[in-house]
C-alpha cells in the first residue's frame, strides 16, 4: 500500500532524511522507533505533504500513485491521515464545525454525497462517545483550552470519523497519562483493519504494549538502520538506542 | 474643545471659519498620516459639495424626526445641533456647508429600531437624541455610490439611555467617503457603535465619544475587508465621569492594494477613577501590497483605572493551514475559515441577530475574493 524508496528529504537546508526504505502492506502495522532527531516527525510531515520539506530524491507511491504529486487536502481526500504530535489550536472555529467541513470536503473531493448537519452530529456523537470526547468539547473552539490528553483523544475521534486508507500516529503517546494511553490505543486498535495500513512513530515502547505492531523499525540519522518484529521493540527498550545504533553500524 | 457658541447660525458660521482656516486634512497633520485626504479631494469639492439624500421607511411610536433642509428648526434641534463639533475640519465641513440632513428625538423611555439608507454624493449632517432611559437601534446603510460623501453626526445620550449604531459601508472603489460620529455620553447611558467597511479610495470614520457621566459606557468593534480600497476608523474616548468601561474591538483583513487604518485614543481625565479600557486591534495582511497600519494610545490622567490596549498585525498562521489541509480542506476553503475565524469575535460583539446575519454573509462573499 505504502512504499517509499530511498528518500532524500530537506528542511531548509539541512537534510533530515537520508536514503529511507519502507514497505508497508495493507492490514498491516509498522512501528517507527528512533531518537530525538533521528526525522520521525519529518517522516510524517512528508507523508502528509507539509509546506517546507523537501523532496530531493526517492520516491513515495501509495496505492500505485505517486504521493508527492498530491496536495496535503488530496491525500487527506485519498485516505491519508496524520495524527499529530502537537494538534494546533484555532480560536473561533469550533470543533464541531471544523469535523463536519473536513468531513465533507473529502466526500466531496470523492465525490461522495455531503453529510448533512443532523447526519454529521450523529456521526460524531457516536464516536465522541468511545473516546470520551464529551458534547461541551465539540462546541469548544478547536482545540483551545484542551488539555495533552483531549487533543489527542480528538486527533483518534478524527481517525474514527474520517475513516482512513492510511494513518499515521506521530508520538501520540507524548503527554499521556496511563489511562489516556490505554483509551487512545484502545481507539486505535478498534480501527484495526484488513483494509487498512498503520504507521506508528514513537520514542517510547511503551504504546506498543497497547498498540501491538507486526513490524518494528529503527530510524536513526534518516535511514532504517533496522527491522524486526514486535521483539524488537523490546529489545531497545532493554539495550537503549545508543546500542542498536551501535551493533547496526 | 472650544467655548459654547450659543447660536445655531454662529456655530454654523464658526464652523465654515474652521473649516477655511485648515483646509482639507492631507498627512502631514498627525490624525490623517495614514489618509491623505487632501491628496484625492480638494476644499472647492467640499464647499459646493450637495445634499445627501437620505430616507427613513418607518419611525416607532413617539420618535420624532426632523428634516434638516426644513428652515424652522425646533427648539431641541437648535440647543444641539453643532453643540459636539470638535476642531476636526471635515467635521465643521459638515456642520457649516450641508444644506440636508436630520435629526431624531426618542422621548424619555421611549424605545425603538430606526433603519435609514444613505444615498449619494454630498454632505449631510445627523442629530440623535435619546432623552432619559429612551433606548434605539439606529441601523445605517449606505448605498453604493462614487464620489464624494461627507456625513457629520452627533449623538446625545441622556441619563440611562441606550444607542446601539451599527453602520455598513459597501466596496466602493471611486468612493471618498468620511464620516465624524460625535457623542456625549451621560451618567449611566450607554453608546453601542459596530462598523463593517468593505473599502473605498479613501474611507473614515471618525468617532468621538465622551463618557461625561459617572457609569456612562461605550463598546466600540468594527470589521475591515478590503481586498483592495483604503478603510480608517480613528476613535477618541475620553472617560470623564466614574465608573466607566469601554471597550474596543476592530479587525481588518487586507489582500492587494489595501489599506487598513486604526488610530485609537483613550484619554482617561483626572478624576475619572475606576475607568475601565480596553482596546485592541489586530490585523491579517495578505500579500505585500497591503498596508494595515494600527496605532492605539493612551493617556491617563487619572489614579485608579484599569488600561489595556493590543495591536498585532500577521499572516495566516502557516501551521494551522497546514492541519486545516491535511484534514482534506482545500487551501482555499482553509484560508477563508481562518479569516472568518480572525473576524468572528467582532462581529460577535453585534448583539442584533438579524443584522449580525446580513453582516455575515457581506463578510463572507467579501473573504471569498480574498482566499
Amino acid at each position: 500500500m505504502l512504499e517509499i524508496k530511498n528518500l532524500h528529504a530537506r528542511v531548509g537546508d539541512r537534510e533530515i532524511l537520508k536514503g529511507l526504505t519502507l514497505s508497508v502492506g495493507a492490514g498491516e502495522v509498522h512501528a517507527i522507533m528512533g531518537p530525538n532527531g533521528s526525522g520521525k516527525s519529518t517522516l510524517s510531515y512528508v507523508l502528509a505533504g507539509r509546506a517546507g520539506y523537501e523532496i530531493t530524491s526517492g520516491s513515495i507511491t501509495y496505492k500505485g500513485e505517486d504521493l508527492t504529486a498530491l496536495s496535503p487536502d488530496q491525500r487527506a481526500a485519498k485516505g491519508v491521515f496524520l495524527a499529530m504530535q502537537y494538534p494546533v489550536e484555532i480560536p473561533g472555529v469550533t470543533t464541531l464545525t471544523f469535523l463536519k467541513t473536513a468531513l465533507n470536503a473529502q466526500r466531496r473531493a470523492r465525490g461522495e454525497k455531503e453529510v448533512d448537519a443532523v447526519g454529521v452530529l450523529r456521526l460524531v456523537r457516536e464516536k465522541a462517545a468511545a473516546m470520551k470526547v464529551s458534547e461541551e468539547m465539540l462546541k469548544r473552539p478547536l482545540n483551545v483550552g484542551f488539555s495533552g490528553g483531549e487533543k489527542k483523544r480528538l486527533e483518534i475521534l478524527q481517525m474514527a470519523l474520517f475513516q482512513p486508507v492510511l494513518a499515521i500516529l506521530d508520538e501520540t503517546d507524548s503527554g499521556l497519562d496511563i489511562d489516556a494511553l490505554k483509551l487512545v490505543a484502545e481507539g486505535v486498535n478498534a480501527l484495526r483493519s484488513p483494509d487498512r495500513a498503520m504507521l506508528v512513530i514513537t520514542h517510547y515502547q511503551r504504546l506498543l504494549n497497547y498498540i501491538v505492531p507486526d513490524r518494528v523499525h529503527v530510524l536513526s540519522g534518516g535511514r532504517i538502520i533496522k527491522e524486526g518484529g514486535k521483539e524488537l521493540a523490546h529489545e531497545l527498550e532493554a539495550k537503549g538506542y545508543e546500542q542498536i545504533i551501535k551493533d547496526a553500524a | 474643545m472650544n467655548a459654547p457658541v450659543s447660536t445655531l447660525n454662529a456655530r454654523r458660521e464658526k464652523a465654515r471659519e474652521g473649516f477655511r482656516s485648515n483646509g482639507v486634512p492631507h498627512r502631514r497633520v498627525e490624525e490623517w498620516k495614514y489618509s491623505d485626504l487632501h491628496a484625492v479631494l480638494g476644499a472647492d469639492k467640499v464647499e459646493q459639495a450637495g445634499a445627501v439624500s437620505w430616507k427613513i421607511n418607518e419611525l416607532p411610536d413617539g420618535v420624532e424626526l426632523f428634516d434638516l433642509s426644513k428652515k424652522k428648526l425646533p427648539d431641541w434641534v437648535k440647543q444641539h445641533l453643532g453643540s459636539l463639533t470638535r476642531t476636526n475640519a471635515m467635521d465643521a465641513a459638515s456642520l457649516g456647508f450641508a444644506t440636508s440632513g436630520f435629526a431624531l428625538r426618542v422621548p424619555r423611555g421611549g424605545s425603538g429600531d430606526v433603519k435609514i439608507r444613505l444615498s449619494g454624493e454630498g454632505q449631510a449632517r445627523a442629530l440623535i437624541v435619546l432623552e432619559e432611559a429612551a433606548s434605539l437601534t439606529l441601523v445605517e446603510d449606505a448605498a453604493e455610490f462614487s464620489g464624494f460623501q461627507n456625513i457629520g453626526v452627533e449623538i446625545v445620550l441622556a441619563q440611562g439611555s441606550h444607542l446601539t449604531h451599527l453602520r455598513r459601508t459597501p466596496k466602493a472603489a471611486q468612493a471618498i467617503r468620511i464620516c465624524e460620529i460625535s457623542s456625549s455620553v451621560a451618567r449611566d447611558a450607554t453608546y453601542r457603535g459596530h462598523f463593517a467597511d468593505f473599502g473605498a479610495k479613501l474611507s473614515r470614520t471618525e468617532l468621538h465619544i465622551a463618557l461625561d457621566g459617572d457609569g456612562a459606557q461605550t463598546h466600540l468593534s468594527g470589521v475591515g475587508v478590503l481586498n483592495d480600497g483604503h478603510a480608517d476608523v480613528t476613535t477618541h474616548v475620553t472617560h470623564t465621569g466614574g465608573k466607566t468601561p469601554s471597550t474596543q474591538l476592530f479587525k481588518y483583513v487586507a489582500g492587494g492594494h489595501a489599506r487598513g487604518v486604526y488610530q485609537g485614543k483613550v484619554t482617561v481625565a483626572q478624576g475619572a477613577n475606576g475607568s475601565d479600557s480596553r482596546q485592541t486591534a489586530k490585523g491579517l495582511l495578505l500579500g505585500n501590497r497591503a498596508e494595515i497600519d494600527l496605532k492605539p494610545e493612551l493617556e491617563i490622567l487619572a489614579d485608579d483605572v484599569k488600561c489595556a490596549h493590543g495591536a498585532a498585525v500577521g499572516d495566516l498562521d502557516a501551521e494551522s493551514l497546514f492541519y486545516l489541509r491535511s484534514r482534506g480542506i482545500p487551501e482555499n476553503e482553509a484560508r477563508a475559515l481562518l479569516m472568518r475565524a480572525f473576524i468572528g469575535d467582532a462581529v460577535a460583539q453585534i448583539e442584533n441577530e438579524t443584522v449580525r446575519a446580513s453582516i455575515w454573509q457581506e463578510v463572507d462573499a467579501a473573504l471569498e475574493g480574498l482566499s
